[in-house]
Parts: C-alpha cells; structure tokens; sequence
C-alpha cells in the first residue's frame, strides 16, 4: 500500500516512516494512499476473511479485502525476494486510473525518479477507488488489473528498488492482474483466488499487523486502528474520498 | 553592517524568546494554579457534548458545543479554558476537552437513518473519522486527566471502552467514569461499576442535571 506525495509522486511504501517528516523530495506534507484492493480484485472468494477478521466482515468491504489479500500473496511470492513484498494489506484500492497514466506508461521512469509520475496521482485517486469498490469482479478486467498492478508495482519499486522492476516487468500471472509493464512481481506464479486462499489464511496475521491507522473500506466507510492511532506521532488531520489525506507533522522533524 | 545587525537583534530575539519559554515552563511547573487539561472521552453518543455543556454553563454561562442525538455530532475537539469550579471554599480551575466519540468503525449508512442525504453522511462519517484520530492524538499528547462518559443504559464491555480505559490507565492519567443518563429507565450504573471496578464511577444525567453536585466534588477532588 504505497502512499505517494500528492506533489511529487514519490511513493513510499506502506509502513515507510520516510514520509512522516515530510516528503523527502519536495517536502510536501499531503500523500495518497494507493490501497491494493484495486488491483487485486481478481481474488475476490477468498478473502472476506483474512483480511480483517473482525471488522471487515461487512460485505462492503470483502471486494477491498480480497484485493488486500491478493497483493499480499503476491507480494509474498512475487516480492519477498526483494523484501518488498511487505505492504500488502493497506493498498488495496490502488486506482487504475492514476496506475494508468503512472505505472503503466513507464514503471521503470517512476521507479528511477517518483517525482516524475507526480502529476497522475491527483486525478485518479477517486476513480481509482470506486473501481475498487465495484471491483469484487475485477478480475475479469484484465485492463483495469493490470494497470493496477502496474501502478502498484512501480509504486512498491520506487520505494524498494527500482532497478528490480523493469527485469521482471511483463510476466505478472497473478490471476489475471499481470501487469505487463509493471509486473514487477511478474514472477508471482500465483494464479488464481483459490490458488491464493490457503495462503491468504496464513497471512491473516499479517495483514492484522499491517492494519492501518485507518483504512478506508470506502468512501464514508472507514475502519480505525485506535492504538495505531495512539501510538503514532503525527496524526491525520483531513482524509478525502480519493484515499487522500494530510497530516501534521510534529515540527520538530522538520528541522 | 545592516545584515549583522539584523543577524544579532535575531539573536536577542531569539535569547528574549527562550527566557520566556524557560519562565513558562518554571510557572507551569511550580505554580498549582495551572488549570489541568480534563478530556471528556467515551464512544459516541454517550453524552459528552451535554456533559461539557452542563459543566461550561453552569461555571461559565456558556456551551461548548451542539447536542445531537445522531452520533458524531462533536467531530472536532473542543476546549473551553479556564472553567472554574468552587467546592467547599476553594475553587479548582480546569480546561475541558470535549472529543469526538471514540470508536473503531465510521459507517456513512448509520447517518442514512437520521434523515441525512448520502453526501452528507459521507462527509459526516469522514470529519466523524478525522475527530477520532484528533482525540485519540489529544489523549496522547494533551490531556492531564480523563472523565469517561458511558451512556448507562447500554453494555460497558466493548472493545473500544477497554481499549481507552487501558491506554488511560498506562498512561498514569486520573480517571474518572461517568455513568450517563442515569434518566433513563434501562440506565444500569452498576453495571459499569462491575466492568470498571478499580475506577470511580459516578451516576449522572448531564441532561437532567441530576447528581452534578457530586459529579463536580469529585472532578475537584480527582483534578483539582
């Protein structure tokens, strides 16, 4: 679950604590959160229950689930290799629009520098999301999966490694999320939902771990973490609909 | 020079502003006239807003805040300083937080009921969302003292009560629980007692105003 700098498109991955002095980039305090839901639609059975075992039973948040738990057996299988595999849970709801417009034309540019894809992230957010929302059925679009996956993927590498992406890129079987450009995890042999399912029971804890602050199952529907929001030091003082949102940073981390 | 100048008056400036600030801190630790920062916590609906409205007005004259009967009306915390409260002769000063309810789920569809159109209740559920990382941030880093209202009538074993009354315990704050609407015919204080044995309880109607005098004995003595 990438966050990406609204002003730079740099992308961090979900869990990253590069971003909470600010964008190391360009400073920028506002980020998106590109959830995996999106993209993962195409495993849609299986996860209702994995992904949050006691909130996010409600039917409205199973399509999210289940993309969350696909990218993370992706990540598992596909990632792990690279160590970047660890984001799964929260970025479900990856927009394919902005995936479009940034991953898919160049996974490798973004990866080298983020800053470029900056400009994508800002109009596709909301898009993204509804897709997402719908998208218990992603998995018969191949188009809307792959660029998802390519959105996600050059999101993950700019964070992890960018020169791992474009080796790999076009192999992606995940059940038909394979992204050409991006596949970054191409590899992830992972084929189809039931495939996932065995794995995606192990990974419940996991996914537990990663839970967010808060996670947004949609828009107006929202699940908190209380002591992750506790916890953390900076905190989050305006969500949006497009999975967007800003938080304040405690001042002195910013010399 | 006119930039060293500017360069040794930023200094001064600077010097003037750290004395100041070394001032504050000795008046805030040495003088027990400070007013404490009490936070009115607890889930939604469980009467805060009321409670920080009886309080303000009858030490004050004036509200915090809107009632509502739909939950997450407070969706920002408000303060209101300096409200004096006089027991017994003496009179204690505190600050009260009224935060947003406290919970693990926000669903627009809730306000759907409420006669709210779906755009509304969006934005509602969303500043609802918002007010509950502000509390859970004003608990960690701005609160000497909790008051924790639970709505009498309803089951005090939940996960989001255990969760707060354990992260207020582990931070060592005064607590007091306030068994709300004890107006109410299904009200149950010693049902909260039971859950929260180690912790005050007190019975109130914030509505009604009923058992005040006691409520604000022991906010006098818990954070005076």
């Amino acid at each position: 679950m990438p966050h990406q700098c609204t002003d730079c498109g740099t992308t961090f991955e979900d869990g990253s604590t590069e971003m909470l002095s600010g964008c190391p980039s360009c400073g920028g305090n506002t980020f998106q959160f590109l959830p995996d839901g999106a993209d993962t639609s195409p495993a849609p059975e299986a996860d209702p229950p994995e992904k949050t075992p006691d909130r996010s039973t409600s039917d409205s948040t199973v399509a999210r689930t289940v993309g969350s738990a696909a990218a993370t057996v992706r990540d598992i299988v596909g990632s792990d290799p690279d160590g970047a595999g660890t984001d799964p849970d929260a970025a479900d709801p990856l927009s394919p629009s902005s995936a479009d417009e940034t991953a898919p034309s160049s996974p490798d540019e973004t990866v080298d520098s983020a800053t470029d894809t900056g400009t994508t992230p800002d109009e596709s957010p909301d898009a993204s999301i509804m897709s997402n929302m719908e998208a218990g059925s992603v998995q018969r679009d191949s188009v809307t999966t792959n660029r998802e996956d390519a959105a996600q993927a050059s999101a993950r590498s700019a964070v992890v490694s960018p020169g791992e992406l474009p080796e790999t890129a076009d192999e992606t079987d995940v059940s038909g999320r394979s992204q050409p450009g991006a596949g970054a995890r191409g590899e992830a042999p992972v084929e189809g939902p039931e495939d996932e399912r065995p794995d995606l029971e192990t990974l419940r804890d996991e996914l537990n771990d990663q839970f967010e602050s808060i996670r947004i199952v949609e828009p107006g529907q929202y699940e908190l973490n209380l002591m992750e929001l506790y916890e953390r030091d900076e905190y989050i003082i305006a969500l949006r609909e497009d999975g967007r949102y800003r938080i304040q940073v405690p001042g002195d981390w910013r010399d | 020079m006119p930039r060293l100048a500017r360069a040794r008056e930023d200094r001064m400036g600077l010097l003037t502003e750290l004395k100041d600030s070394i001032s504050r801190a000795a008046s805030t630790l040495f003088s027990e006239q400070d007013p404490k920062r009490i936070g009115i916590y607890g889930p939604p609906n469980a009467g805060k807003t009321t409670l920080a409205n009886r309080i303000a007005r009858d030490w004050t004259g004036d509200a915090v805040g809107p009632e509502s009967p739909i939950p997450h009306e407070t969706r920002r915390a408000r303060r209101k300083e300096n409200v004096e409260i006089e027991r017994d002769g003496k009179s204690v000063q505190i600050d009260i937080v009224d935060t947003p309810g406290v919970t693990t789920k926000v669903d627009y569809t809730e306000f759907l009921d409420h006669d709210m159109e779906k755009d509304d209740a969006v934005r509602r559920s969303r500043e609802a969302t918002e007010g509950v990382a502000e509390a859970m941030h004003w608990l960690r880093e701005d609160v000497d003292g909790v008051i924790y209202v639970l709505d009498s009538t309803k089951d005090p074993f939940t996960q989001v009560n255990t969760m707060l009354i354990g992260i207020i315990e582990s931070q060592d704050l005064p607590v007091l629980i306030f068994a709300n609407k004890i107006d109410l015919e299904d009200s149950n204080v010693q049902r909260i007692r039971n859950a929260f044995p180690q912790h005050e309880t007190v019975p109130l109607s914030a509505l009604e105003g009923d058992n005040m005098d006691e409520v604000y004995d022991k906010i006098a003595e818990y954070f005076g």
